[in-house]
């Protein structure tokens, strides 16, 4: 027989009992739009941290205090030492895989101007910071090594801090209050935006001994700095190791942190997140299965003299199980479809309304929530089915 | 009658069991049916006669014996061939007319030519036919629920008909209906058969039997009469 045929007699069949059939799909319905639309999230999140790191830099390499990362048993070092400014002329002498260091020291304290008040993340760094980490001062210039080496008590400001602290005003060669400290400012940073989870924008730098001086610190938050090229990250990091570490008395009391070791973490984490959201809304997948399983059961059962019938006129037992696969397939299929429909119509819906929310429906996941909604409906299709082709023709033909 | 027999039952036995007790239904049939015979089965209620009715038309396997349909032995064939001849050789009507709520009159008596691998609009052509032959022209295009019994029962009988069957098989076509009605049926039975369709009717209904050029008569699993009704029983009724 045409399979055709048998599509028609499953539409039909379905057509004949409209409300039932689509409340049995909503099972599939909903199952494949969680799917879809977790699957979106997860994998928009991915995609947003990728892009938020591959702006940091590919070659950019971050030395911070302690060790945060241990392999294998990993020994206890004997005491952390802080990483200092002496760290950061060593590495500066000796090491010849780098290209630029820049000293980091971050604190909080209040930035007052006038009678506006704003609480502030303050970067105190030096010259190389604009190269290291490819963000400039776009109005005025940036901190320069004289500031640093005489400890000058200038700033540059990000774009958000201007804007609350002096509206319209023009910022350049005014007073300013970090703490209990003035500072003239002597220019404002181009605007970056959130990277990383960190508003470039509303952030004030000042020069690194000062900050260190003000703040009553004598070590370093971290250091930055890059390597040459991509291919020397490797043996940069290997180069900071060993002089680091003959510094501080043979410890290895610090982490290299790199790109890709942050970019490969997080994918890591992202993805099995993904995996983890794509399997919850699996199981109510199978949930709306077992529900499809359940009305093809009612519909055997109902429709015990129309098989007789049938196998009575000449469908064989391939025929009716046929017939029945196929209607629950076609149930769950169209589920599916719609599924995917609504499931990317609220992904993208959530993406228009909130741009910022990282969304992205990958063809994978459509293309895997169909195809195990066409085998949810087959797998929960097939026991009716075989019920149904093992009837009696002559019983079902008497059953009331 | 004359011509080689179309059906051959050569001492058939059909053995139910359910549980521990074994019912011997048909206790070793023999009988032909030849081409454009008109034939009534009658017999008290558990003599057998549906289910012979039922292996006669290939819906059930006899548990011994041989069946030979043109010739062919067709005891050890499988479901899909079953099937396959219940659909090319045979056309069954039921006492409950077993028409499909959900198609027109006219999908219903095409439904046994989709098993057969016609096309839709090939199929609702024959089907209109069909339903002008058993006088039901105008009503292709209504639904089983829009009719009368015994209409229904005149739609059941063109579904019947559908795939040009070597024999008809009714199984009590009267009992759902009152006697007016009834009787229209048998009007169309009669014409089918002078048209040369061979008739096997299952029946309570005397007059049935009347009509039928052979009456067989069952009692507990055995054939009791085997006759021929005279042409002058028949001119008679």
């Amino acid at each position: 027989m045409n399979p055709f045929e048998h599509l028609r007699i499953a539409f039909d069949a379905l057509l004949a009992n409209k409300i039932r059939a689509f409340l049995t799909m909503l099972g599939v319905i909903i199952g494949v739009a969680s799917v879809i639309m977790l699957v979106a999230i997860g994998e928009g999140a991915q995609t947003y941290i990728r892009k938020e790191l591959m702006g940091i830099g590919t070659n950019l390499l971050i030395i911070v205090p302690g060790k945060t990362e241990t392999t294998g048993m990993g020994r206890m070092p004997s005491g952390i030492q802080k990483i200092t400014i002496a760290d950061l002329r060593a590495l500066e002498k000796r090491a010849t895989l780098l290209n630029g260091l820049s000293a980091v020291v971050v604190s909080n304290a209040p930035v007052k101007y006038q009678n506006r008040l704003r609480n502030v993340e303050i970067i105190g760094t030096d010259q190389n910071f604009e190269q290291v980490r490819n963000l400039h001062a776009e109005i005025g210039s940036f901190i320069s090594k004289t500031d640093v080496d005489a400890q000058r008590r200038v700033a540059v400001i990000g774009r958000t801090v201007r804007k609350e602290l002096f509206g319209e005003a023009n910022p350049l060669g005014r007073t300013v209050k970090i703490g209990e400290t003035k500072f003239r400012v002597i220019g404002i940073m181009e605007s970056k935006g959130v990277t990383l989870g960190m508003d470039i924008d509303d952030h004030v730098f000042i020069p690194v001994e000062t900050a260190q001086a003000i703040f009553d610190q004598d070590g370093l938050t971290n250091i930055l700095t890059q390597a040459i090229n991509e291919n020397t990250i490797e043996r940069a990091k290997e180069q900071i190791k060993a002089i680091m570490m003959q510094r501080h008395a043979g410890e290895e009391d610090f982490t290299i942190i790199s790109q890709q070791a942050m970019l490969s973490t997080m994918q890591t984490i992202l993805a099995t997140f993904t995996y983890v959201l794509g399997g919850i809304a699996s199981i109510s997948l199978l949930v709306g299965g077992i529900g499809i399983m359940n009305i093809m059961l009612v519909s055997v059962r109902e429709r015990t003299r129309e098989i007789g019938l049938r196998k009575a006129i000449g469908a064989s037992q391939r025929d009716i199980l046929l017939q029945f696969v196929i209607e629950s397939v076609t149930l769950s299929v169209i589920g599916g479809i719609i599924g995917i429909l609504f499931g990317a119509g609220v992904a993208y819906g959530a993406k228009a309304a909130f741009p910022v929310l990282p969304v992205d429906v990958s063809a994978w996941s459509v293309a895997l929530a169909f195809t195990f909604a066409f085998f949810v409906g087959a797998f929960f299709g097939i026991y009716p089915a075989m019920k149904a082709a093992r009837l009696n023709p002559i019983d079902a033909l008497r059953y009331e | 009658m004359s011509g080689a027999p179309l059906i051959q039952l050569n001492d058939v036995t059909k053995v139910y069991v359910t549980g521990a007790i074994r019912y011997e239904v048909l206790k070793g049939i023999s009988i032909e049916v030849r081409r454009g015979e008109y034939i009534a089965l009658i017999g008290a209620s558990g003599s057998g006669k549906s289910t012979l009715l039922n292996i006669l038309g290939c819906l059930d396997v006899p548990t011994s014996g041989h069946y030979h349909l043109e010739g062919e032995e067709i005891s050890a064939k499988s479901d899909t061939e079953l099937a396959h001849i219940r659909n090319r050789f045979f056309g069954f009507v039921f006492q409950s007319f077993n028409l499909l709520g959900r198609y027109t009159v006219a999908e219903n008596v095409a439904l046994p030519m989709v098993y057969h691998g016609l096309g839709r609009r090939e199929r609702l052509d024959k089907a209109k036919a069909l339903l002008a032959r058993v006088g039901l022209g105008e009503f292709t295009g209504h639904y089983p629920s829009e009719l009368s019994g015994g209409m229904q029962q005149r739609v059941a009988i063109a579904r019947a008909l559908a795939n040009n069957p070597a024999v008809l098989f009714a199984d009590e076509p009267t009992g759902n209906l009152d006697s007016k009605t009834g009787m229209e049926i048998i009007s169309l039975f009669e014409q089918l058969n002078a048209e040369g369709t061979t008739l096997v009717v299952v029946t309570h209904d005397a007059r049935v039997a009347q009509h039928a050029r052979r009456v067989l008569t069952l009692a507990d699993g055995r054939m009791l009469t085997d006759k021929q009704n005279s042409i002058a029983e028949l001119t008679g009724a």
